[in-house]
């Protein structure tokens, strides 16, 4: 309780509350928009060089890559499930709900990089190789969209010539690019040159996630004020009901999986997040019937924050449970 | 002056580069992009910077051609506009230098 209660407190969350309050009261603050993605740029560079740090620390296992094979799994299920549920009980049709469906699988780097601070400063380590999970869940979701889309509309999804670009999109967005190469060179460059960069990617990581997390908190207040009038109740409830459904599913994969605390609460909450970033960007390419102001209000709007805030302590007090 | 067809197409700015592909496979001599900063349209309002991902700014995107290449195009953009949010239209202006267009 005490540990949940810290993360809440913390100035991330509390940054992040202000961001999405002051959105909601309608606000003028922005934080402009070429600086929010130098931030996002630095955050998945410290991020991906500490995961390729401590990689190069921390050999390969049986264990590791059998958590790598359930998360790519997770990615691919947790969309059909998502899909069924929205299908079931909202008025979404097909395109709509699949859209929205793949965010679910997909992951949010952002909610990751919170659950790395939660799950640090509740004591728990962590090995590292989720840096690498998290690149590797982005895809799996959107390629399970186009699939029941295409099984339910008869027709296919993308067409061939718009295919490349699509693949572009997804496996060589800004944050795959950044977070997989920072962790390529984190793991070269291993303890030693990464004590030189230390000052500039270690020291000032917590006050640029602040930073990160009140733009955050004005873009979900934003997308929650603009969007949700095109959401009814049982949309809604999905949005949070939908993150504790997969956390439910990795926590048992968890229980059968030899992982560690740090470990199991962040591979937790890879599950259990929302894409917002590379998903919508997909979705604009492969399924442009799907509207933006459903799926984005839905994963940026109420699942983001329910994660940030709630989210992350249920789900490190879950891998505790089964660790 | 000579008159020419100005093409200014609203559109959503993920699907920008499959209409600049139109406008040069269709003959265009020339278009120009510009970023839109907000707007209002089925129901929606819109911003340039709501969401990180940017899958919801809008891009301008405005072409002037004969009157031929600007018939060829707009067909086209018919058929992208089926699939992706946008809006065009074609005005008729005068221009200093025909042959460039």
């Amino acid at each position: 309780m005490d540990a949940a209660l810290s993360t809440l407190l913390s100035p991330i969350i509390l940054f992040f509350l202000l961001g999405m309050v002051a959105a909601l009261l309608r606000s003028q603050m922005t934080v402009p928009e070429a600086f929010a993605k130098g931030l996002a740029i630095y955050l998945m560079m410290a991020i991906g060089l500490k995961g390729g740090v401590e990689m190069s620390k921390n050999a390969l296992t049986f264990d590791i890559i059998a958590i790598f094979i359930a998360g790519i799994a997770l990615s691919f299920v947790i969309p059909a499930i998502a899909f069924y549920l929205l299908r079931a009980s909202t008025k979404l049709d097909t395109t709509d709900a699949a859209a929205a469906a793949a965010h679910y699988g997909s992951i949010s780097i952002v909610t990751f990089v919170a659950a790395t601070e939660a799950v640090r400063l509740s004591g728990f380590e962590s090995s590292g190789h989720l840096v690498a999970l998290a690149a590797l869940m982005e895809t799996p979701a959107i390629i399970t969209a186009l699939l029941l889309v295409q099984r339910q509309n008869g027709a296919q999804a993308v067409a061939g010539a718009e295919r490349g670009e699509l693949v572009r999109e997804v496996l060589l967005n800004a944050s795959v690019v950044v977070l997989v190469g920072a962790l390529i060179i984190g793991w070269i460059v291993g303890e030693d040159g990464n004590a030189k960069i230390a000052p500039f990617f270690v020291s000032p990581f917590q006050g640029v996630l602040c930073l990160f997390l009140l733009d955050m908190g004005l873009s979900a207040g934003r997308g929650l004020r603009q969007g949700w009038r095109q959401l009814d109740a049982g949309t809604i409830a999905f949005g949070l009901y939908m993150p504790l459904i997969s956390a439910l599913l990795a926590t048992l994969t968890c229980a059968i999986l030899n992982v560690g605390t740090g470990d199991a609460a962040l591979f937790i909450t890879l599950a259990a997040s929302a894409s917002y970033i590379a998903v919508p960007a997909a979705m604009r390419l492969a399924l442009p019937k799907a509207r933006p102001s459903v799926y984005l209000t839905l994963s940026l709007g109420i699942t983001f924050p329910f994660n940030v805030t709630l989210g992350i302590p249920i789900y490190t007090f879950l891998a505790s449970l089964v660790t | 002056m000579n008159t020419k067809h100005r093409i200014e197409l609203i559109i959503e700015r993920m699907a920008y580069k499959r209409a600049c592909r139109i406008f040069e496979a269709e003959g265009a001599m020339g278009y120009t992009v510009l970023p839109a900063m907000a707007g209002f349209g089925n129901g929606n309002r819109w911003q340039r910077d709501t969401d990180i991902s940017g899958s919801r700014d809008m891009v301008v995107i405005i072409s002037i051609n004969d009157q031929g290449t600007a018939e060829k195009v707009l067909d086209k953009l018919r058929t992208l506009l089926d699939e992706h949010i946008g809006v065009v239209s074609v005005s008729t202006v005068e221009v200093l230098r025909p042959e460039r267009f």
